[in-house]
């Protein structure tokens, strides 16, 4: 069946094109003007905004961490209603339903899972299919587990071992890439440490974060995967941490490497009350390393829940909690922490916070390398986004948003003297190509033929936030699944991976570390194709060696 | 195979009548549910189609913990961190040993660990149970006496906070005292316990411990696993529909209510009018509310009633493989059939097509 979108203003950053034009989509996929044929469905799309379906590469949506969460916090969604926008179509449900159904309203048609526990791979792949419409992946955390950290003390860490073991443990999960949370840190929680920082050692092992994130970084690259290593890095949410943030940037060799919600990273020590903005000279750094990519974690006020891997720092966190109640699981390797929390514009740290993340995005000199994320639930809901990409797009909405916030925190944030304004192209950018781009999925975030056929049509409006919340059209691989803000059709979608290859001597080294150690054989938590039931679920997308 | 009023039945025919009742009914319970992660989704799904309500077999247990857990939080460890590095174990009641008989050969294995805090000998405390033995080869205390597992926690608690409390029995104080003392001196105390054993208000005590704990050291719980993959089939219904077991349909939004949607509970009072009642694991029995006739998916079908619907289901880790809830990776993973047989439908296959008839019917 062949479908034309007719007439749209095409925004496709990936090819530099913005202008009126027709979209063809036939067999899942966007094709190139057919000659002397005549399309089996045209959708007028004239004046509408068309861009490829949105990419989120860093939102906490499944596994046994985030359902840690959900049972922390059932009444999340209600919570979040007194404030803001519920998580639809239920208000009582934050489950994997809402969540398909959610993002496809908005237009987006991929999300990337950032945390995968290697052990608990099994449940993050089982929730992530039951996520209606949209193609997802997954990042599997390593890092603070004893295997690595028993290669790196005893200098296996530079050699092909530990090159095997990633491989092997993004095989094993079906991972799309490798995820790196306060390297050593929840290590170093687990034997008492309260603090940890990048070249501090974790206990009994001797081997320091920049070590262990070094060593990542090489194998990764070695391995020829195209997402560099996604790193959660050392002091999330401290004053003053913009200097780690940014010690661990220089410390980067060159080697590809993402820096997840950096905004959590951009804090100085400044000021009457010790918190003060680090966005200039956090994005200085970042402008100048093209190394490094970053994605943003932007703060929305209201309720949301906060769910990381990183221990350590989720332990310090359980003090701020609201509603007063914390879980901690001291798993195997990171572990999770969930503490809700609800962000105030009351507040001068928050209000602070929600403006450094803007300073972030609004100081980027290469959109390309800073993308869009609120590391969901972490920073705001996903549902907040188009809120966000407003006040992005549109700085007498900014400036609206900084009227009600407390003196003291305008003061000392740099927001009210930027008057950029976001682009649709730039806002597809950070969006679309460069999420696309950056996680190696070539075939979507942009619109040329041969892309799989993920299309989000908008209808233009001055308040983007009514624009960005309810697309007019949205194609998942071709086929026609929101209309008017409402999902139409529920389909369900694929999941990437890499599989990279690894000598088969891992497999033997790892069943003898389970066994002797955990009593476990590691085949009991290997995702295979039969977790899912379908068995076109897993598309594997290359590596370059 | 399958049964209708004790007649053998063909499977297709009992499949129709199920879809009928089921239809037709008010307000169906999937109770039971001892079945994979695959069966319980294929439950939720019937369930939020029909309008019912979802509850586990082992529910009891499942509810308190969920209910702690939303109140004030929790605290765990995983099955591998608490066998490696846990240099206290507190084992509080029968529950844990009666659910596991091997769990201190898991959690003290002869050989030594990974890294771990501190250097205490590692220590097992058996608090309150019936098992005053110790094992061999583990350095172990009992703590018990005459006083019941509540009082125990509480005193301990008490103690462990360097609080003032009255006792008659100067021997338990002093043992009291004592295993309080290690506590504060451990570099990883864990206490373990079935919730199912114990009240909410003693879960709670012991919870507190932990947080009390943790301002100078480390400190966990690890809570037995229900039976039946009652922590999977939970899990399920949490990432599902974000709430746990014991939630019903009936409304435009999911509602859970640990009492209003007891299964028993629903079937005296004559609110659910028809029970689907789910048996299929490999080992385990879901014991079975009596007096109600149910349609039963059961991969051992002697178990049936007179006015049973029976459809014949494969047994999940028997015939086939299973995702269900494995307590040494404290979470879901894949456990291989123990002799694959696929002349039996899955759970899941049977709701799947029970689904599809339940539609074929409201469109005719």
């Amino acid at each position: 069946m062949l479908i034309e979108l007719r007439g749209g203003r095409i925004i496709d950053p990936a090819h530099n094109r913005d202008g009126v034009g027709d979209i063809f989509i036939e067999d899942g996929r966007i094709v190139a003007a057919p000659e002397g044929r005549t399309p089996d469905a045209v959708y007028d799309v004239t004046g509408k905004i068309v861009m490829a379906g949105a990419i989120d590469m860093h939102s906490h949506i499944a596994g046994s961490n985030v359902t840690l969460g959900r049972q922390l916090m059932p009444e999340l969604p209600a919570l979040a209603a007194e404030g803001g926008q519920p998580i639809v179509p239920s208000p009582a449900s934050w489950g994997a339903y809402a969540t398909g159904i959610r993002y496809a309203e908005m237009g987006y048609t991929t999300v990337i899972e950032p945390a995968m526990i290697p052990a608990h791979a099994i449940e993050a792949q089982v929730e992530l299919a039951a996520i209606p419409i949209i193609d997802v992946a997954g990042l599997v955390i390593l890092g603070n587990d004893d295997y690595t950290l028993e290669l790196l003390r005893d200098g296996r860490g530079g050699g092909d071992e530990l090159k095997d073991y990633v491989a092997w443990t993004l095989h094993h999960s079906k991972a799309i890439g490798l995820k790196v949370i306060n390297a050593g840190g929840s290590e170093a929680f687990k034997f008492n440490d309260r603090q940890f920082s990048l070249d501090d050692e974790v206990p009994d092992y001797g081997v320091s974060s920049r070590a262990i994130v070094e060593a990542m970084q090489n194998a990764v690259a070695g391995l020829g995967v195209p997402h560099p290593p996604h790193v959660h890095c050392n002091n999330l949410g401290i004053a003053g941490n913009v200097e780690t943030a940014v010690a661990t940037i220089e410390a980067t060799q060159g080697l590809p490497i993402h820096f997840a919600h950096i905004q959590f990273y951009g804090y100085g020590d400044g000021g009457d009350r010790g918190f003060s903005s680090g966005a200039p000279r956090l994005m200085e750094a970042v402008n100048q390393h093209k190394n490094a990519t970053v994605d943003v974690g932007q703060v929305m006020f209201g309720q949301t829940v906060t769910i990381s891997g990183d221990i350590l720092r989720q332990f310090d966190g359980r003090r701020a909690a609201s509603p007063k109640k914390w879980a901690l699981n001291q798993g195997d390797g990171n572990g999770t922490g969930v503490v809700p929390y609800h962000y105030k514009s009351k507040s001068f740290v928050n209000a602070l916070q929600w403006a450094i993340g803007l300073e972030i995005f609004l100081m980027a000199e290469d959109p390309w390398r800073v993308l869009f994320s609120t590391d969901h639930p972490n920073g705001a809901l996903f549902v907040r986004y188009p809120e966000i990409f407003h006040l992005l797009m549109d700085k007498d909405e900014r400036a609206r948003w900084l009227d009600d916030l407390p003196e003291a925190a305008r003061e000392v944030s740099n927001l009210a003297g930027i008057t950029r304004e976001l682009t649709l192209s730039e806002l597809a950018i950070i969006t679309r190509a460069a999420p696309a781009r950056l996680m190696g999925l070539t075939d979507r975030g942009h619109l040329a033929p041969g892309a799989i056929a993920d299309i989000a049509v908008y209808t233009e409006q001055k308040n983007k936030t009514k624009m960005f919340s309810a697309a007019h059209l949205v194609f998942k691989s071709g086929d026609l699944v929101v209309r008017n803000g409402k999902v139409v059709r529920v389909t369900y979608g694929r999941c990437y991976h890499v599989e990279p290859g690894f000598d088969a001597q891992i497999e033997k080294r790892v069943k003898t570390f389970y066994d002797r150690y955990y009593g476990v054989d590691p085949s009991w938590f290997g995702v295979t194709d039969a977790v899912t039931h379908r068995p076109d679920r897993f598309a594997t997308i290359p590596c370059s060696s | 195979m399958a049964k209708a009023r004790g007649e053998e039945a063909e499977v297709d025919s009992a499949l129709e009548r199920a879809a009928e009742l089921l239809g037709r009914a008010r307000f169906p319970i999937f109770g039971g549910l001892f079945t994979d992660i695959a069966g319980a989704a294929a439950a939720l799904s019937l369930a939020e189609k029909l309008g019912g309500v979802v509850d586990h077999g082992a529910s009891t247990g499942l509810m308190r913990a969920c209910r702690v857990m939303r109140e004030t939080g929790a605290t765990p460890a995983s099955f591998g961190e608490v066998r490696n590095r846990a240099d206290t174990v507190v084992v509080i009641g029968n529950g844990p040993l009666t659910r596991d008989p091997g769990l201190v050969e898991k959690l003290f294995p002869a050989k030594p660990g990974l890294p771990r805090p501190g250097d205490n000998k590692r220590e097992l405390i058996l608090l309150g149970g019936d098992n005053t033995k110790t094992p061999k080869g583990v350095r172990a205390t009992v703590v018990g006496g005459k006083a019941a597992l509540p009082e125990l926690v509480a005193l301990l608690g008490a103690s462990l906070r360097e609080g003032r409390f009255d006792v008659r029995d100067k021997a338990l104080v002093a043992k009291i005292d004592e295993t309080a003392a290690r506590l504060r001196k451990s570099a990883f105390a864990v206490f373990v316990y079935d919730p199912a054993e114990l009240e909410e208000p003693v879960l709670h005590t012991v919870l507190e411990m932990v947080r009390h704990l943790v301002l100078t050291t480390r400190a966990a719980i690890l809570s037995m696993s229900a039976p039946g993959n009652g922590d999977g089939v939970n899990l399920c219904s949490t990432w599902t529909c974000g709430l746990p077991v014991r939630t019903s349909f009936a409304g435009a939004v999911p509602r859970h209510d640990a009492w209003a949607y007891a299964t028993d509970r629903l079937l005296k009072t004559g609110e659910a009018d028809a029970l689907v009642w789910i048996d299929a694991l490999a080992g385990e029995a879901a014991p079975r509310p009596k007096g109600t006739g149910a349609i039963v998916l059961s991969a051992n079908s002697t178990r049936a009633a007179k006015d049973d619907i029976v459809i014949e289901v494969a047994c999940a880790a028997g015939d086939h493989d299973a995702a269900l809830y494995l307590p040494p990776i404290s979470g879901i993973g894949m456990v291989k059939a123990a002799k694959a047989n696929k002349d039996k439908p899955t759970v899941a296959a049977v709701l799947t097509r029970i689904a599809e008839l339940v539609d074929e019917r409201r469109a005719a």
